[in-house]
Formats: structure tokens, C-alpha cells, sequence
């Protein structure tokens, strides 16, 4: 109104509706928020799909859900492809375990795959456009799975390649200019003892017993273990892995700061397995928990990004703020100008906080903990049952220990697969995910 | 005040321009400090070039004839790196590919037994498996063996490669031919890593 009479005191003439250049500002940026909104939503949701499935113990089910998502080399393709490389391996398709777990470990050892363009969209957008890598323990424990398939095919080169490079993926815990890596490779004390288990199935005793030596050093408790793993007669290897990794949380004033969930004294201490064979106990070196992402995902560094979001977070809240008090001012002046000018800057405050949220993308399928363990089998076919004290177990029927080379076996521990199943083929590579009896 | 909405303006255009611009093909980006197909083209069209013109490989081909040889995959003693089987086999292929075209009579090639019945079950049309390995006995075998020194810290990750290729006598365990392809690699981790 003001404007108006203005205009007509001026006997000027101007056009009746001017497109305000807040008016375009704004539009541009929600049409860039829905845009991206819709491009997510659709592919996000087939992938919790696929991890539901794999909670409830469906493993075929998952692998079917995500395997169209491994495909799509979008921020999630790592992300996708270790969830159905978790539900491959769970199943004992090695073959498509191996396929999905190299596609992801292509990228984690990429460095820059975020371009310039992608690197806009993380800063003024959101931070799950960033290309999804995983936090180091992730990265290690991908790598150390990896090595396992190698492992349980006999395939020694590429186990140890796997493993060595799970410790490094551990290295970005640290500080660039860190002379040693003792903390780190504490934490993920299985390595190294994977390590020298696969130099000594090499014929390398001398490059095991670095290993096993750097193991004990770090971690006494182990030696038991590292001595038994240093034993050729030893012909059956038993991976067993426990429980659930963290999840990302958001945390902090509005949702700006990021935490690991559950903590390990929330989700209580990690029990030690019991194997038996045949129905007969079998003794066992374990005397301690190899690893626990739980804590180690307590260690995750500072980053740029962490910046960035509580910059824009704080920064939202400012514009806000100041907008709110534009407007009021404007309102009681009846200065139209000053008033969108502290809508608008509301408005930007609201986006700038809307695009503050912490990405809290996990791999769900990640395990807590896995054991080790070594054992000496005679060969034949026998029933191998592993079983903790929280009440979950798994009971293999007609497991065939070859009589030429050494035997690993892989057991996913929930307790929705807590059951007695029946191993029809031979060796543990050859079973399919059809074969695998699922829970309900 | 104009003035601000127009900066914000272009900035929104700068902004939406270069989300534009990404790739949404993210194993197309980045940096890899590993062996890539340069280096396969590169190393194995040096090998091939070198075995063909070898005077020990000569001399035994003038000797006894078409060397007959086995191609087996690729050894990996890289360090923290896997290399899966398919690219273990093409890195030893394409030389035999090589020269198989370019000197089709020096050598005769006998497959690999393992991915002789591989193929043979799978009952491909139109691919000439050679002879059967069981019915040949190959007298060399071309082996490669790939060899790293690597690290990786919060900045960068670093590999310098050893790949050695060999042409092995079987039956004295001696070596007719060796050669090597060495490269280091650097790749530097960004911001968002």
C-alpha cells in the first residue's frame, strides 16, 4: 500500500505484479531440495528393504532386494554393495559376496571420488550427497570379510592382500603425521593374527611370526590364540562373527553433530563362543573379544565436513533469528521492504538448517565382533556347533574337513538364525544361498 | 539490498551449475593409486614385444620348434591389495592374445587346465580352447608375479609396483626369459574423504 501511494505521488506507473528476486532465490533453492529429495527416497527405501530382510535372517530374500542397488553407481553404490555382500556372505555365496565386497573396496581405495560439482552439493545442499565410504572401522572390517572369502577359497595371496589392507583403512584414525599405528592395530588385533595364520599356510614362518609377535605385543591376551594359529595341524578355521555395529545418530542442538549408538557399555560386554563338535565341547584358545566396533567407532577424527554442518547449522540459526527481528521491525515501521527482507532471511536460515543434518548413513550389516578359531578336525564329515552364552547358537549338520587342505567355515551369529542346519555339499564355498535354511 | 538478491541469485545459478556437473557414476571419479588399464596396455604390449624378440626364446624356437606354453595367473604378493581372479588371468591373457597374433608361429598355446574345463563346460561356441591340456604337455609356462610396496596415511596412499614376467622351463625349473614393469602411484585424499 505504501509502495502504491508512493508510486501514484511520483505519477510514476509500474507494472501490478513484479516478480520479487527473493521470490526467484527461494523457488530456485526448494525446487534443488525437492529435486534431490526425490532422487533418494526411492532407492533408500529398497535398501532398508534389504537390510530388514537380513535382520530377520532372510538372506536370500535381501540378496535379492539389493542386488539391483549394486548396480547404481550413485553416493550409496559402496553402501549397497557391502549390505548385499553382508547378505551374500551370510548365505555362503562367495561368488557374489567376492563380486560386491571388490566393487566396494574399488572406492574406499579411490581417493577424491567426490568431484567439484558433488563437493557443491554436500556443502550447500545435503551431506548424503557425499559419495558413502564408510568410517574407518567400517572400511576395515569390509576388508577383513573380503579376506575371509579369499581365505575360505584357499586363496592365501589375496586373503593377506585383504587383510593388510584392513589395518590400513584404520590409519585414517589417526593423524597424518603419526609415526607408528600401535592404538589402531590394537583395536583390530584380528588382522595381524589373519596375518600370520596366512603366511603360515604360505610356507612363510618367518614373516607369521612377525604377526603373531606384533599381536602379543600389543594385545597379551592373544597369545594363546596366536600360538595355536602358528600350527599347521591345526586344518579347520572357525570365523565366527557376533552382534551388531553402531549406528549413527544425530545429536546436538538440531540434529547438527554426529554419535555412534549404541556405546559399548550400552550394549553390554561381548561373551566368548562355545564350540562343539559332534556334541563333544571342543577347547578353545579364545580368551578375549579380536575387536569391537562399538568403541572403535568412538575414535572417528574431527572432520571438514563436521565444520561445514555446524557452520550452516549456526549460521541458519543466526539468519533466523535476525530475520524474525527484521520482520517484527518492518511490521511495526509498516516498511514493506525491511519485512520480506526478514521473511527472506528466514526462509534462507531455514534451508541452511534443513541442510545441516548430519549424514547418518550406516552399514547396517556390519557385525560387532568375530572370532577366530583355530581347530584341529580329523578329516570326515561331522556336525559343528557354536554357541554363546546370551542364548545364541548355530548348529551345522554334515560339514565335510577335507583331508588335503585346510577347512574354514563362516558363521553369522543372530539370534533370529539361532537353529540346527543341514550342510549338504562339501565344502563350505560351494553352498548357495537356495541351501541355506533361513529363520522366519 | 538489490544488489544482495542478485549475488544470491548467481550464487544459487554457480551453486546448481556445478551439482550439475557431477558425475553420477561414482567408479568413473576419483584418484587410485593401483595397476589400471594404462598400465595393462603398457606392460603387456612390452612383454609381448620382448618375448617375441627375445634370442634365447629364438634359439629355442629354431632348436625344437613352437614353444609349447601355459599361461597362469597372475601371482599377487602386492601389499593391502587384492586382485581378483579375472584380472589376474588378464594381465598374463593379453600377452599370450599379443602373441598369438604377431607371432602365431612360435608358440603354441596350451590353456590353463583349470580354465580349460571351465570353458569346455560352459560349452562356448566359437572359442578356440587349443588342445587340451592333459593331451599336450606344456613345456614353458608363462608366469607373472606382481609385487608392491605400499602405504597410506590420513593424506595420500602410495604404491610402487613390481611386475615381473617370466617364461619358465618346467622340466629344469630354469628361467628362458625374464623381464619387468615397475610404476609408482600416488593417489591424494581430499577434503570429504
Amino acid at each position: 500500500m505504501r509502495n502504491e501511494k508512493c508510486e501514484q505521488r511520483n505519477g510514476e506507473r509500474r507494472p501490478a505484479r513484479q516478480v520479487s528476486p527473493f521470490r526467484i532465490f527461494h523457488f530456485a533453492f526448494c525446487i534443488l531440495f525437492l529435486l534431490v529429495g526425490c532422487e533418494t527416497s526411492k532407492h533408500v527405501i529398497e535398501g532398508r528393504r534389504g537390510v530388514s530382510a537380513y535382520l530377520s535372517g532372510n538372506f536370500t530374500l535381501s540378496q535379492r532386494v539389493l542386488e539391483p542397488l549394486t548396480e547404481k553407481t550413485d553416493e550409496d553404490y559402496v553402501l549397497n554393495n557391502l549390505r548385499y555382500g553382508s547378505a551374500a556372505f551370510a548365505a555362503h555365496d562367495f561368488h557374489e559376496a567376492e563380486r560386491a565386497y571388490v566393487r566396494a573396496y574399488q572406492i574406499m581405495n579411490a581417493t577424491k571420488v567426490n568431484d567439484a560439482g558433488r563437493e557443491a552439493a554436500i556443502v550447500w545442499l545435503s551431506e548424503n550427497k557425499k559419495v558413502w565410504r564408510g568410517e574407518p572401522y567400517e572400511r576395515a572390517v569390509a576388508n577383513l570379510q573380503l579376506g575371509m572369502i579369499y581365505y575360505a577359497q584357499n586363496d592365501y595371496g589375496n586373503a593377506r592382500g585383504a587383510f593388510e589392507n584392513a589395518l590400513f583403512k584404520l590409519r585414517d584414525y589417526k593423524s597424518a603425521d603419526a609415526r607408528n599405528y600401535d592404538e589402531q592395530e590394537s583395536d583390530f588385533v584380528i588382522a595381524l593374527l589373519l596375518l600370520g595364520r596366512t603366511w603360515t599356510q604360505l610356507g612363510r614362518t618367518d614373516e607369521a611370526a612377525r604377526y603373531f609377535d606384533r599381536a602379543v605385543e600389543l594385545r597379551p591376551g592373544v597369545s594363546a590364540l596366536a600360538r595355536e594359529l602358528g600350527n599347521r595341524s591345526n586344518n579347520v578355521l572357525l570365523y565366527v562373527e557376533y552382534g551388531f555395529g553402531p549406528r549413527k545418530v544425530e545429536t546436538g542442538m538440531d540434529g547438527n553433530a554426529l554419535d555412534f549408538y549404541p556405546h559399548p557399555g550400552q550394549a553390554g560386554s561381548i561373551p566368548l563362543p562355545n564350540i562343539s563338535i559332534d556334541g563333544q565341547s571342543a577347547p578353545t584358545p579364545i580368551q578375549e573379544p579380536l575387536f569391537d566396533t562399538l568403541s572403535m567407532a568412538l575414535d572417528r577424527r574431527w572432520q571438514k565436513i563436521d565444520t561445514i554442518r555446524k557452520t550452516k547449522s549456526y549460521l541458519g540459526t543466526g539468519l533466523m533469528v535476525a530475520g524474525a527481528g527484521a520482520t517484527i521491525y518492518g511490521a511495526d515501521r509498516r516498511d514493506e521492504g525491511a519485512a520480506i527482507a526478514g521473511i527472506g532471511m528466514m526462509v534462507a536460515g531455514a534451508l541452511l538448517k534443513a541442510s545441516s543434518e548430519a549424514d547418518i548413513r550406516t552399514w547396517e550389516m556390519s557385525p560387532r565382533t568375530a572370532f577366530i578359531i583355530p581347530l584341529h578336525v580329523p578329516p570326515g564329515t561331522h556336525d559343528i556347533s557354536v554357541s554363546f552364552q546370551s542364548g545364541v547358537y548355530q548348529t551345522w549338520r554334515g560339514i565335510t574337513i577335507a583331508p588335503d587342505r585346510e577347512t574354514s567355515f563362516l558363521f553369522r551369529m543372530m539370534p533370529v538364525t539361532s537353529r540346527e542346519y543341514d550342510f549338504t555339499r562339501p565344502t563350505a564355498q560351494s553352498v548357495s544361498a537356495d541351501e541355506v535354511p533361513m529363520s522366519r | 539490498m538489490k544488489q544482495v538478491f542478485l549475488y544470491l541469485c548467481s550464487s544459487v545459478f554457480i551453486c546448481g551449475s556445478l551439482i550439475g556437473c557431477t558425475k553420477d557414476n561414482v567408479t568413473k571419479t576419483g584418484q587410485r593409486a593401483a595397476l589400471d588399464s594404462f598400465d595393462l596396455t603398457t606392460m603387456t604390449d612390452d612383454m609381448a614385444m620382448k618375448i617375441a624378440a627375445d634370442p634365447e626364446v629364438l634359439a629355442e624356437f629354431n632348436a625344437h620348434g613352437p614353444l609349447k606354453v601355459v599361461v597362469r595367473p597372475v601371482e599377487n604378493r602386492l601389499t593391502g591389495e587384492v586382485l581378483p581372479r579375472g584380472e589376474a588371468m588378464l594381465f598374463t591373457a593379453r600377452v599370450r592374445t599379443l602373441l598369438s597374433h604377431h607371432a602365431p608361429d612360435k608358440f603354441t598355446w596350451i590353456m590353463n587346465r583349470d580354465a580349460f574345463y571351465d570353458l569346455r563346460g560352459r560349452e562356448l561356441e566359437g572359442i578356440d580352447l587349443g588342445p587340451s591340456p592333459d593331451a599336450i604337455n606344456p613345456q614353458f609356462a608363462l608366469t607373472a608375479t606382481f609385487s608392491s610396496l605400499a602405504d597410506e596415511n590420513p593424506k595420500r596412499r602410495s604404491a610402487y609396483y613390481l611386475c615381473v614376467y617370466e617364461l619358465t622351463d618346467l622340466s629344469g625349473r630354469t628361467t628362458l626369459w625374464s623381464d619387468r614393469y615397475e610404476v609408482k602411484k600416488i593417489a591424494v585424499k581430499g577434503d570429504f574423504e
